[in-house]
């Protein structure tokens, strides 16, 4: 009897330390919340589908969390999940909690944002990386494809040995886009560039992401586009360890992540995003829609390591800002192809059981 | 072509390595007649401990506070298992949860939302030499961190200790027939705590490889199953030191097999490869099985002494 007692606090220890609504509003009163906004109790709640110390993905989205708290006074929660069947369960407690906004990160929570949200219509669910919508719940889609494919055009005109590698996560269609408009991007620079692709199988195996990286330099890979969020990590390392590689980072800006070796990354301002709409939400402006998000919005684009500047060809750093120029005006189109793009619209099923069980999403 | 021949040897001995100490600890545990599923809470505890104490006093000192880690949550373990004769099951699943969730938070408390970066320094390989001019092997084999050679060493020292040393008796007593082993004077709960802390020690250097010899920085999860492999590959190793290593080798193989696969660009659908280490792990534990039954402690995950 005393034995399962202790053990069960325990497994409550453990189960709360492992994460369900950490980081509510850091110890202010609900008083003080209250009188620090102007709209009392206006709440908002993000799920990440990994660690928002992952300096990508998920660290992007927690930044935009963190703003709409500190701009638009919003009390928030944040959770990680770590299996699909926690998706369900936390949208509806946020919904029976009363939460103005659930934000979804990542394409993987698409589905069970369509079962949930019918039934707390006062709550708006918003899925990042979601191509879908409906009464109460939205998606962003980010083309994040734009800033991939100047990405492509990079690596193709630094390549020394015309070999080029995509590393991602696991295969989100949100992901393979993005992979599809860097290959994209290489071959418009150099037709015959061979563009290698491995997929790690979760999202935070940083030891494995860095086999991958290790196994594609192998095959002669010298420029990587990683897209593996806390797992990423690894490929950095890869490249540190050695010679003469690269490496692309994606969502954040990951050029301080490894500056000797980063030449630039594809970045979503999230942040922004999130804020936006969340402004719109308080104010009871927002409809519920797909909101494409990319150059043009000025949400997905592409920065460069000032430090590794000089590594950049003149001519691809003068095509970049061409092609940058045409993608603000709505002007370009990648040339994503059309199986891919049937395969990103598709609402993808079995992803999200990575060995983890923690797939992430998007990313794009 | 002998570029990727090397390379695939080099991949699996670093896959591996970690594998091998987590593997090696859980022998000794079970040996002990405690299944000890709370592993893959130790090896991520170890990965903590080696990005806290490399932080502050270098590669040697997050070893140690990786050892240090590891054992703080076997200790959990232990109490509830060896003392308080709890489920083992029950408890080492709570290890495991609180294992992965106390080092997520710490992290987060340690170092910040950002996390550490990539600034933790690493353990560079330590080329033997002649031995590592040994075509395609010798590069892959002593061309490593020194930890892959404490893990080399570390293989033969327990096999001769569980089997010709007076404590390796009392060791496999205990796990056989813990009631004879008491008659016998054997202390039946110190030796499977004392079985419990040396796995959770080797645990925690299994976590503290997997950050001070290969990525150079903690992630929250990045044990990621590793633990749980390690308890298979005591099965598929019979229980037993040496095969515990023939195990991690052939699991590191298969693991660098897929990464190679998938670089070289064959086209399949990738969860084929991912797939590869696990159904070979299978296929392997289904062939040892059949060829000599037995082989378990016979009162392996047992909680009552009678």
């Amino acid at each position: 009897m005393r034995v399962s007692a202790l053990l069960h606090i325990t497994l409550c220890l453990s189960l709360s330390a492992c994460g369900q609504l950490q980081d509510t509003h850091r110890g202010r009163s609900a008083s003080d919340r209250a009188a620090a906004s102007g709209h009392e109790g206006f709440k908002v709640a993000l799920l990440t589908p990994g660690p928002i110390s992952d300096q990508a993905w998920n660290a992007a989205a927690y930044r935009g969390l963190l703003r709409i708290r500190d701009s638009l006074g919003a009390q928030i929660s944040n959770v990680e999940t770590k299996t699909p069947a926690e998706f369900d369960e936390n949208f509806r407690q946020y919904g029976a909690q009363g939460y103005n906004l659930v934000i979804a990160n990542g394409f993987e929570y698409q589905d069970a944002v369509q079962r949930v949200a019918p039934d707390y219509p006062q709550t708006m669910y918003l899925t990042t990386s979601g191509d879908r919508t409906g009464q109460n719940w939205a998606g962003i889609d980010f083309r994040f494809e734009e800033g991939a494919y100047l990405a492509g055009v990079i690596a193709a005109s630094v390549s020394k040995n015309g070999v080029i590698g995509t590393i991602g996560g696991t295969e989100l269609p949100p992901v393979k886009r993005g992979f599809a408009g860097f290959a994209a991007g290489a071959h418009s620079v150099n037709p015959r560039i061979r563009v290698l692709s491995s997929y790690v199988g979760n999202w935070d195996d940083a030891s494995a992401a860095k086999e991958q990286a290790l196994a594609q330099i192998t095959q002669g890979a010298d420029v990587i586009f990683q897209n593996a969020d806390a797992a990423g990590l690894g490929v950095f390392q890869a490249a540190k360890d050695s010679k003469g590689v690269w490496v692309i980072g994606s969502n954040s800006d990951q050029n301080g992540v490894a500056p000797a070796v980063t030449l630039a990354s594809v970045v979503i301002d999230l942040p922004h995003a999130l804020f936006m709409i969340g402004q719109q939400v308080r104010d009871g402006r927002f409809t519920p829609a797909v909101i494409t998000l990319g150059a043009e919005q000025q949400v997905v684009r592409l920065v460069i390591n000032p430090a590794l500047g000089p590594e950049i060809p003149r001519p691809a750093r003068a095509a970049i800002d061409s092609i940058h120029a045409l993608q603000m005006a709505g002007k370009f189109v990648v040339p994503v192809d059309t199986a891919m793009n049937a395969a990103a619209s598709a609402p993808a099923t079995g992803h999200g059981s990575s060995s983890s069980g923690r797939s992430r999403g998007l990313r794009d | 072509m002998s570029g990727s021949v090397t390379a695939f040897f080099e991949a699996t001995v670093r896959t591996a390595t970690p594998l091998l100490f987590a593997g090696l600890g859980e022998t000794l545990a079970e040996q002990a007649g405690v299944i000890n599923v709370g592993l893959e809470g130790i090896v991520i505890a170890g990965a903590f401990g080696a990005v806290a104490g490399a932080a502050v006093g270098g590669v040697a000192f997050g070893f140690l506070v990786a050892a240090a880690g590891g054992a703080a949550m076997a200790a959990v373990f232990a109490v509830f298992a060896a003392i308080l004769r709890s489920d083992q099951i029950i408890a080492g699943t709570a290890v495991t949860l609180l294992g992965l969730g106390v080092t997520g938070t710490l992290y987060r408390w340690e170092f910040g939302p950002s996390g550490a970066a990539l600034t933790i320094p690493t353990m560079h390989a330590m080329p033997l030499p002649l031995l590592d001019n040994i075509p395609v092997l010798g590069p892959a084999l002593f061309g490593q961190p020194p930890v892959a050679y404490a893990a080399y060493l570390l293989v033969p020292a327990l096999w001769w200790w569980t089997y010709r040393t007076y404590g390796g008796l009392a060791l496999r007593a205990v796990g056989e027939n813990p009631e004879a082993a008491r008659v016998a004077g054997i202390p039946v709960r110190r030796v499977q705590f004392a079985a419990i802390m040396a796995g959770g020690v080797l645990g925690g250097v299994s976590g503290g490889t997997l950050v001070l010899a290969q990525v150079g920085t903690f992630a929250e999860g990045m044990s990621a199953g590793r633990g749980f492999i390690a308890i298979a590959i005591v099965a598929l190793g019979r229980w037993n030191p040496a095969g515990a290593a023939a195990a991690a080798v052939i699991f590191g193989a298969a693991s660098a097999l897929q990464f190679l696969f998938q670089a070289m660009g064959w086209h399949a659908p990738y969860q084929l490869f991912l797939a590869f280490p696990y159904v070979l792990t299978l296929a392997a534990l289904a062939f040892a099985g059949s060829a000599r039954q037995g082989g378990a402690p016979a009162a392996l995950g047992r909680a009552r002494i009678d």
